[in-house]
């Protein structure tokens, strides 16, 4: 059946990467939803909700209030709240119904905005997408919101696109700092998992970032086009592929085209890599040159940067066909709740939290810069 | 590019006055897109030889790939036409529909792509809901031009419509621009079309005569100033063009 899962989770909506993309910054995000729990976006999906504290919040959006388009309800809760707890910023954005309902959640900014003299902004989400496009808005906004004119410093490198749901809190982010550390490079502002307002400021004095998810090419797009400062997409897995990704962000800097990620060949393929397409790219590419395995992406969100995908790769989201694929291949790489669908081939769960939560959070490796020794137990 | 939307009561005129202002900008030498934001997708009517245009939202329903050219079909004098459309009678939600229809305008790139000099939103009578708001939300419209007879239920209709444009000033959304009044020769038309503009802090851009030749454009689906380039109520929309623009 196509676009039907019977087997597979989905991964977490738009809403949930706007929380995780906003969580450390000292905003008050607000989704306008009926529920008045705000567990589904944060506590579900957000492993840093235990550890820290964060303004999210839940509208308690009404049937009454959404047909009547009772939206001053809305802008005074948001108004009282923010003049009480006074956020660095509001960030509002839609669950499904204010979305079909048509709610102007731009104009609710503007006016909130208007009445507290606080930044606000809306999040374009709809409840209906997967976490990539709702946290890519968020840095989109959050940039350009509050990024400035600054001047440019040599070897400082943007990290954009770091959430939990891609890199959980297991010390892979900390690893790509270090890792740029080690190249030379002055680490700037790592948006968004151990940063602040005045780190997102300064961005613009980068000489290139780093995309490490689909979730920042948004951002590092509207810096490119704003600032003139160059990206580069990847994740440092691997020794390797570290050493061509680290290449890379010197040519970027340098004012040349670099694509590390379009360096595959994808001659005899065994190997199926499956998950966000920036990150499953980096891993492709590190298998290849690390343990000589030549392995393809599955794209499986649907909603992941395709222009990283080389010919021989594959975006499938629907089941049907994500199970067909994966016959094809005597080695699969991807979230443990894939397994029931993967067929014969040899099974390595490396879990993606955007997709299984924190079921798998202790199995997830750091595999930052680092031999691939996840792969041990299947003798590779 | 100005960007305007014309509101009004169901009926008063107002896809025949944005047909025939599309033909005067035209004729000024302007690229104009006209959108039809009503499902009944009929206010490009006069422009396209009476034909009916394939609908955004039917193309959307239709779940397969289209481009911007499926969505826009340029009609007499140059005009560019849209029609925004509605879901299946009956069912769905035509607000929403005219939500989704910009949306996808806007996406395919119209307004970067055709760079028109002249938008027009031509919405529904009523602002029944969010989705006829949409044409004068942030980034659509700019202004509101509202028609109106001297009949009592129009002016009432204009006054709510205008009190809307009001409300929403905390929101950055279209500001009214004017009141074009579109005669129906009843009593004291002329004066109650004022009072009404003086009650908003607003003018009476233009008023056109109730004129034979509508009906005859009508028939023949051509504009007035096609048709009858030389008359009085060519003229009458030629000017009220020119005082749009300035």
């Amino acid at each position: 059946m196509n676009q039907t899962a019977q087997i597979l989770s989905i991964y977490a909506a738009d809403t949930s990467g706007v929380c995780s993309a906003l969580f450390e910054l000292g905003g008050m995000t607000v989704i306008h939803d009926a529920s008045g729990c705000n567990s589904t976006y944060t506590t579900h999906d957000e492993p840093r909700w235990y550890r820290g504290s964060s303004m999210m919040y839940i509208s308690a959006l009404t049937e009454s209030d959404a047909v009547m388009g009772n939206d001053e309800k809305f802008i005074s809760d948001l108004t009282e709240v923010a003049n009480r707890l006074k956020p660095e910023f509001i960030a509002i954005c839609a669950s499904p119904m204010p979305a079909m309902t048509g709610v102007d959640m731009e104009a609710i900014a503007f006016d909130v905005s208007h009445r507290t003299g606080i930044p606000a902004f809306s999040v374009k989400t709809n409840g209906m997408h997967s976490y990539i496009p709702g946290a890519a808005n968020a840095f989109e906004e959050i940039v350009r919101h509050f990024c400035e004119p600054a001047e440019r410093r040599k070897g400082k490198v943007n990290i954009i696109g770091a959430t939990p749901l891609d890199f959980s809190l297991k010390g892979s982010v900390e690893s790509i700092k270090q890792w740029l550390r080690d190249n030379g490079f002055e680490v700037g502002c790592c948006l968004s998992m151990g940063c602040t307002l005045d780190d997102v400021r300064a961005m613009s004095s980068a000489e290139v970032s780093l995309v490490i998810s689909s979730t920042g090419v948004k951002a590092a797009e509207y810096l490119k086009r704003e600032y003139g400062v160059p990206y580069v997409k990847g994740v440092p897995i691997g020794k390797s592929f570290s050493r061509v990704l680290a290449d890379g962000l010197r040519s970027a800097a340098a004012g040349q085209e670099a694509s590390p990620l379009a360096l595959r060949t994808g001659e005899s393929i065994m190997a199926a890599v499956l998950g966000e397409s920036i990150f499953s790219a980096s891993m492709a590419a590190a298998l290849a040159l690390d343990k000589g395995i030549s392995a393809r992406v599955i794209e499986t969100v649907g909603e992941s940067d395709l222009s990283v995908l080389s010919p021989f790769d594959l975006s499938a989201p629907d089941e049907d066909v994500c199970e067909r694929e994966l016959a094809k291949h005597s080695l699969i790489i991807a979230d443990p709740l894939f397994r029931p669908i993967a067929g014969k081939g040899r099974f390595v769960p490396l879990p993606h939290e955007a997709f299984s939560g924190r079921c798998f959070e202790r199995d997830i490796p750091d595999l930052i810069n680092r031999e691939l020794t996840f792969l041990k137990e299947t003798g590779l | 590019m100005i960007k305007l939307a014309i509101y009004g009561k169901g009926g008063i005129g107002k896809s025949t006055l944005s047909s025939n202002l599309s033909s005067a900008f035209a004729k000024k030498g302007l690229t104009v897109l006209q959108i039809g934001c009503d499902p009944k997708a009929d206010s490009t009517s006069l422009l396209l030889g009476g034909k009916r245009l394939t609908t955004v939202l039917e193309l959307v329903r239709a779940g397969k790939p289209f481009t911007l050219e499926d969505m826009v079909t340029m009609g007499s004098m140059g005009v560019l036409c849209v029609e925004a459309g509605g879901p299946v009678p009956g069912l769905g939600c035509a607000g929403r529909g005219i939500i989704t229809a910009l949306e996808a305008l806007e996406e395919k790139g119209a307004y970067e792509v055709y760079k028109p000099d002249v938008v027009i939103y031509d919405v529904l009578g009523d602002v029944v809901c969010g989705g006829f708001t949409m044409p004068m939300r942030k980034g659509y419209a700019d202004k509101v031009y509202i028609v109106t007879s001297g009949e009592n239920m129009s002016i009432y209709a204009a006054a709510n419509i205008a009190m809307a444009v009001e409300n929403f000033k905390t929101r950055d959304y279209a500001q009214l621009g004017g009141i074009i009044l579109n005669r129906r020769n009843v009593r004291d038309e002329d004066a109650k079309a004022d009072t009404l503009a003086a009650d908003f802090s607003t003018e009476v851009i233009a008023r056109i005569d109730r004129s034979e030749l509508f009906e005859r454009c009508e028939a023949e689906h051509k504009p007035m100033v096609e048709l009858f380039p030389e008359s009085k109520e060519a003229g009458q929309l030629l000017a009220a063009a020119e005082r749009i623009l300035n």
